[in-house]
């Protein structure tokens, strides 16, 4: 009687699929706790810099584009509904359908970085970026200190993003092509860190545009 | 995960969204803070438990995922109650010398 051919998708450490998925996932977690202290490191700084400043830091966040802000929240939240999506049609066994979910998902991740390339143009021209040609007089130092934490805060997430754009289309050609290894996490694992991206923004969304809106 | 529940989903997230949109332009004084906070809150629990699927996860899972802004809410809670209580005066130990 033939042996049966090993399982070559199992790592020898192992004892069964299931295990191995659980693993995979608690790494990912493990990693995504990290970056929830890194990006929670620069929202503790700016609720101290709020309690500190008070009134002038809050005015400052009333120069941001709120209604930029608030498109590209939509456009990531809607993002992050079509990487469900695909990754649910993939586990269902599908081939095409994530694929096409995955190509939304991207093309709503590089919608997001547009609108934010253009919200900095427009900031550049109001002499808002820091160290660039932030104007003191006309704004004051307060609003640099505030202008400092948000090209911080949207620059290390749009940094991200990309990273995430480029794993999704990664995907993306994989699954279309047929070389991904079914039996793997991958396509699960890049969602977890997708769906990430979007709870950063999520939190930074308030903190930056809504903040100081009725005053 | 189905179709139907990311949708609903979705559908909750761009309600939340247009609720902390509005209510960020009616003068609540401290309360637009906290309001605009807890928002986000429910929505990144959203995500978390529908479309990161912390639902049908494992307990080990979950706590994996809680524990980092377990750590989080020290870090921000210690940081800030160090800052806040700074002061100018000098300590009664400074004086003497």
């Amino acid at each position: 009687m033939p042996e049966a051919a090993p399982d070559t998708s199992l790592g020898f450490q192992y004892a069964t699929a299931a295990q191995q998925r659980e693993t995979v996932t608690l790494g990912m977690w493990a990693f995504l706790a990290t970056e929830v202290l890194f990006f929670g490191a620069l929202i503790a700084a700016y609720f101290n810099y709020r309690i500190w400043f008070g009134a002038e830091f809050i005015a400052a966040a009333r120069m941001t584009k709120v209604v930029l802000g608030t498109i590209n929240t939509g456009v990531l939240l809607t993002s992050s509904a079509c990487m469900a999506m695909a990754v649910t049609t993939y586990e269902a066994g599908a081939r095409r359908t994530p694929v096409l979910w995955l190509t939304g998902t991207a093309t709503l991740g590089v919608a997001f970085v547009l609108i934010k390339g253009f919200e900095y143009s427009l900031e550049y021209q109001e002499h808002l970026v820091p160290a660039l040609n932030f104007d003191l007089a006309r704004h004051g130092g307060i609003a640099e200190i505030f202008f400092m934490f948000y090209f911080c805060a949207t620059g290390l997430h749009a940094l991200h993003l990309l990273i995430g754009i480029g794993l999704v289309a990664w995907l993306a050609t994989w699954i279309g092509t047929g070389r991904i290894d079914r039996s793997g996490s991958t396509v699960r694992l890049i969602g977890l860190y997708w769906h990430f991206i979007d709870i950063v923004w999520i939190f930074l969304f308030p903190l930056i545009y809504l903040a100081g809106r009725n005053g | 995960m189905t179709g139907g529940t990311i949708l609903r989903c979705w559908l909750a997230l761009m309600v939340l969204l247009a609720l902390t949109t509005g209510i960020a332009f009616i003068p609540l004084g401290e309360a637009n803070l906290f309001v605009s906070l807890a928002i986000a809150a429910t929505k990144a629990l959203l995500v978390l438990i529908v479309f990161m699927e912390l639902r049908a996860s494992s307990s080990l899972i979950r706590a994996a995922a809680a524990s980092g802004f377990f750590w989080l809410m020290i870090m921000i809670a210690l940081t800030t109650a160090d800052y806040t209580h700074r002061t100018d005066q000098r300590a009664p130990i400074d004086i003497v010398r």
